[in-house]
């Protein structure tokens, strides 16, 4: 067991070690693809002809060195937590990571629903509609499926915004000056706390969390060794008292930074803050395109659950459990369920750069403020320095939640061992 | 030579009666002819039992419509009478948002074009959207996989890492990017599309082409003296082709949503019809909700019947094959 979790940790480095140059390599072509864009990012900028504004302006932000010259600078610049400045459009000179440590949480709270609850109902459906094969609830969730991933997403986000928006006009106001139609695109409020964290203090913050997750565990192997009836040491107490001091050095600067920064996650800022109006409006607002993009995913979650649980019915240790007088319930559950979510979760986790990337469309036709709203706006403005900080986050999310499948196959299924 | 004919008309000239006593008293005997008959028959049968399971409803249906819109694309001339260059931009033929009436059957869009018109222009495109990037994609998944697998060594390497690239690229985003630099055209946003869904399908071909590799028949063919390519073309990928297929059609439906959404965005060249610019040069709206209704339904129809034939393709190939 022990041999096995060291494994672990040392395929966790070695996948994460792997991640760097594949970070290289995306960092260097999207820097050339987004300089060869045939968009000049400082297109706004020029009003009135005044070109010297403009020379400026290229002077400054080092426009017009040559492409190497910008290349090597911005490589520089990016691992000093400098990712440049946003040129045009809504952000006009923010800066890069301010930008995306702002509009990242819309988009992951919006995202509550498709990640965590849409898995666990496409998962029973799957399953149900396996159970009873060939029966009227297997046709009704297999159609359901099919016109879920048949249907484009952006097509039935604009029917699901008519329906609130012309059919059900007056019903969607409640007590909020926007309707629910229409995303609530206040970025920051002023009853949070609007200042942007640095970068930097961001990364100390994640260290602290991983250090607070170490305390954690010292607290539970200590607590575990304290109810054993001969302790085989007394360590335990070390342990403890270490594990609770830990905690109490990881947790003081991150309540301290939430309580000057805010998380901009706006649920849970409305419950640190006590704000329960902004609570509902913020749920009422991202409900329409949550739900947009939840009908993508749970059909193709389904879909799978429901081909992998047909295979895993086949098997013959499910005929043996049946013949041992296993409850079916069980069976289903326990036995075959636990082998069909295999290839699912792998469906499940790697989809979630795929829900973020396709949260462009509904974010494009709502108009809410999130990350891919961003991006898009950013490629069609030629936005150089925010394309390629969008990038980057993105593909940092894609790697890490491949690396997350990989570590969650061990879970599921502990017979697969990393070497 | 002659005896035996002679004999074999005496069997034929035998009494059906006569035959029968012989075939109850001797065990295990049997008519010659009828056992060559027998033979036939199990060969035709499993080909009869391909398509009983292939001949359900569900695929009847979806090759149905699929071959409904080839109609459509094909004989769009004689089946309106608008000619395409009414049907894009440049020209500005009448009045916005009519409802249906006889001369426009479904209604007009935003700037006056025929609704019907527009959905069936725009079929002809579509079928290009959906055949020519997955066509690129699972045939050039085919090749290198196949040559990734069997080859190994430094080529297997430097595909393989090719790939793994690929996969931590955001592939929409780059395609984004890419149609801002070549210009809208469409062609060139499918050709990219193309080449980089290959990666996928080149990871399936080499995982499929691994577990064949080490087959009987491979190692036969080996020492019987065939040549690489002769091995890897005429035994290799038949027996790869049927998931290829069932991935083809698969993803037929995955890439015309994709690239319907890039075209709604309005990143794709307009002087072509367009099922998702259309949608997204509907105002819902307004009066005729037609406008908007038609290309998102023939779009989802579309990708439906292709998810249709390709689930039944599956039943009736390997109803245990996973994909």
């Amino acid at each position: 067991m022990a041999k096995k979790s060291t494994n672990m940790v040392k395929y966790i480095i070695k996948r994460i070690l792997m991640m760097i140059p594949m970070l290289f390599a995306v960092l260097t072509i999207t820097f050339f693809l987004s300089h060869a864009m045939a968009i000049n990012p400082l297109a706004s900028e020029v009003t009135g002809w005044d070109m010297q504004i403009y020379y400026d302006e290229m002077e400054r932000l080092g426009l017009n060195d040559p492409i190497y010259v910008q290349f090597l600078n911005y490589f520089r610049d990016f691992f000093t937590g400098n990712w440049g400045e946003s040129y045009s459009g809504k952000f006009e000179g923010w800066l890069v990571t301010d930008i995306i440590i702002t509009v990242l949480p819309r988009t992951l709270e919006m995202m509550i629903i498709p990640l965590f609850i849409i898995p666990i109902i496409a998962v029973k459906l799957g399953s149900a509609s396996a159970k009873n094969r060939k029966k009227k609830k297997d046709i009704m969730i297999r159609s359901l499926a099919v016109i879920g991933a048949g249907f484009p997403s952006f097509w039935i986000a604009i029917l699901l915004q008519y329906l609130f928006g012309r059919v059900l006009f007056e019903a969607t106001f409640f007590e909020f000056d926007i309707g629910i139609y229409k995303a609530n695109n206040v970025l920051l409020d002023p009853s949070f706390p609007t200042a942007i964290p640095p970068p930097s203090s961001l990364i100390v913050m994640l260290l602290l969390f991983i250090l607070m997750i170490g305390g954690f565990y010292l607290i539970y192997r200590g607590n575990k060794l304290r109810k054993q009836d001969k302790p085989a040491s007394k360590n335990y107490i070390i342990m403890l008292i270490s594990g609770i001091l830990i905690c109490i050095i990881g947790i003081v600067p991150i309540m301290f930074s939430i309580y000057t920064y805010g998380t901009k996650f706006r649920l849970i800022d409305s419950i640190i803050f006590n704000e329960p109006i902004y609570f509902w409006d913020t749920i009422a607002h991202f409900i329409l395109p949550a739900l947009s993009m939840t009908l993508v995913s749970l059909a193709g979650i389904t879909r799978q659950t429901r081909s992998s649980m047909l295979d895993v019915l086949n098997q013959d240790y499910i005929r043996t459990a049946r013949a041992k007088g296993v409850p079916e319930k069980e069976i289903i559950n326990k036995h075959a369920l636990r082998n069909a979510l295999i290839p699912t979760s792998n469906l499940i986790i790697g989809g979630t750069a795929t829900i973020l990337l396709g949260s462009i469309f509904i974010e494009y036709i709502f108009e809410y403020p999130g990350f891919g709203d961003t991006f898009f706006t950013s490629i069609i403005s030629g936005n150089i320095s925010l394309i390629n900080g969008c990038v980057i986050v993105a593909t940092i999310i894609l790697l890490s939640s491949n690396l997350i499948a990989d570590v969650m196959y061990t879970i599921i299924d502990p017979r697969i061992i990393y070497a | 030579m002659i005896e035996i004919e002679k004999e074999k008309k005496k069997k034929n000239d035998k009494p059906r009666i006569l035959l029968l006593i012989i075939f109850y008293l001797l065990p295990g005997w049997r008519v010659p002819e009828f056992s060559e008959q027998e033979y036939e028959i199990e060969k035709i049968k499993s080909k009869r039992r391909f398509f009983r399971h292939l001949l359900t409803t569900l695929t009847i249906s979806g090759a149905l419509i699929i071959l409904s819109f080839v109609f459509m694309g094909i004989f769009v001339p004689w089946l309106t009478r608008f000619p395409l260059q009414d049907m894009v931009p440049p020209s500005v033929p009448g009045v916005p948002y009519l409802l249906p009436s006889p001369g426009h059957p479904l209604g007009t869009t935003r700037s006056g074009y025929d609704v019907l018109a527009r959905m069936l222009w725009g079929a002809r495109t579509s079928l290009l959207m959906a055949l020519m990037p997955t066509g690129l994609a699972v045939g050039g998944g085919l090749i290198l996989g196949i040559i990734s697998a069997y080859f190994g060594g430094k080529v297997d390497y430097v595909l393989m890492r090719v790939v793994d690239l690929i996969y931590s690229i955001p592939t929409l985003v780059i395609v984004l990017i890419l149609t801002q630099i070549l210009g809208l055209n469409l062609i060139d946003m499918l050709m990219i599309w193309g080449a980089f869904a290959i990666a996928g399908n080149l990871r399936f071909m080499r995982s499929l082409v691994l577990q064949i590799r080490e087959m009987l028949y491979i190692k036969a063919a080996k020492t019987g003296g065939a040549l690489k390519f002769k091995v890897m073309f005429s035994h290799i990928l038949p027996n790869a082709l049927p998931p290829m297929i069932l991935t083809f059609f698969g993803q037929m439906a995955i890439t015309m949503l994709g690239i319907a959404a890039i075209s709604f965005l309005g990143l794709v060249n307009a002087q072509i019809p367009n099922w998702g610019q259309d949608i997204a040069w509907s105002n819902i709206y307004q009066e005729n909700i037609l406008a908007f209704l038609i290309p998102g339904i023939c779009t989802g129809l579309f990708s439906i019947s292709a998810m249709l034939i390709g689930d039944g393709l599956r039943d009736a190939i390997d109803p245990r094959l996973k994909i």
